[in-house]
């Protein structure tokens, strides 16, 4: 708002005012958001790691059993194992509210299953495979889990920049400028008033004068009068 | 409401997921990922069905800018990176929100 739209009168003061007030108890409203925020996304960021750190462990792992079993087996069964699965896992998405941000909740299905499950024949297939496939499952596990972190993340840092860019905006952008209109508005007031006492004043003044005027001219009257007498 | 996981990859990537039961997939061999991982990627990532996108970090590499800038962005369906340096995205995320590098 620049100093030009501001009409200075008591009226803009008082609103003015009163949107200075709402402005700063939300500032601090969102300050203290921001900062909850930050802190559950520091929480979330350590088991993030945590994940990250056994889902790399899982993938290589995984990685060895299955190119083992591909060298000793040949590529052709593991892909026929492979194409054989009867069941594949799902996941179920549910919603969990952090702060006001909803993050997903991740539910893994049928992502582990005993080695009768998984649909391959048992006898036309090595044990090397069966451990490939065991540690994929639980290499999916892990997959999920990190899912889930991730997803609430990247959630989180999106709420915690909205968040910080309207605390800045407010503290930068909308408080000053409401401060400087009713600066201004104070300003102008002020001096239409010392303008009003001047005025006032010199109102006084001619009346005075007036009247100072007025009665020399009635004692002059008086006095011609008397002299006529 | 329930919701798949697929894999985007070259075969020898998608395999052992295939022995671990995942159904959804976007084959892509080495020699054609420069010009043909970006569709499989944007298909998989516009397809309802899926929850959750694993793919291996060296891939991105792979991918055009918006469609990368899709992959880190993507919240439904996540996209999981799995080898390397899986971080590096979410890194420059939370420089970039916070403004402290929390990851070191």
């Amino acid at each position: 708002m620049v100093a030009e739209d501001v009409k200075p009168t008591r009226k803009d003061l008082m609103e003015i005012k009163e949107r200075i007030e709402l402005s700063e108890q939300g500032h601090e409203t969102l300050e203290k958001k921001r900062d909850g925020l930050i802190m559950e996304f520091m929480e979330i960021l350590e088991e993030a790691q945590d994940v990250r750190e056994s889902m790399e462990d899982d993938y290589t792992e995984a990685q060895k059993r299955i190119n083992m079993a591909r060298a000793l087996d040949g590529d052709v069964a593991v892909r026929g194992a492979a194409s054989a699965r009867a069941e594949t896992p799902s996941i179920e998405l549910q919603s969990k509210n952090i702060m006001g941000v909803v993050v997903p909740q991740i539910e893994a299905t049928k992502v582990r299953k005993d080695v009768g499950e998984r649909g391959y024949s048992l006898l036309d297939t090595s044990a090397r495979i069966d451990e490939a496939a065991e540690s994929y499952e639980e290499l999916l596990d892990t997959i999920i889990l990190a899912a889930e972190i991730e997803t609430a993340m990247k959630k989180m840092l999106e709420e915690i920049e909205k968040t910080k860019r309207r605390v800045n905006a407010l503290e930068f952008k909308l408080i000053p400028e409401l401060e400087e209109a009713r600066d201004f508005i104070e300003l102008r007031l002020e001096e239409m008033e010392r303008e009003e006492i001047f005025r006032l004043k010199k109102i006084k003044n001619k009346k005075e004068e007036e009247a100072k005027e007025e009665a020399r001219r009635r004692r002059e009257e008086l006095e011609a009068a008397a002299a006529d007498d | 409401m329930s919701k798949k996981i697929a894999v985007v990859g070259d075969p020898s990537f998608t395999t052992g997921f295939r022995l671990a039961g995942v159904d959804e997939f976007r084959e892509v061999r080495e020699g054609d990922k420069p010009s043909e991982l970006d569709d499989a990627v944007e298909d998989v990532l516009e397809n309802t069905d899926v929850g959750i996108v694993v793919m291996h970090q060296s891939d991105l590499s792979h991918l055009s800018r918006g469609v990368r800038e899709d992959v880190e962005t993507s919240v439904e369906p996540t996209v999981v990176t799995l080898g390397g340096e899986g971080e590096g995205q979410l890194r420059e995320k939370i420089k970039q929100a916070i403004g402290i590098d929390l990851m070191e």
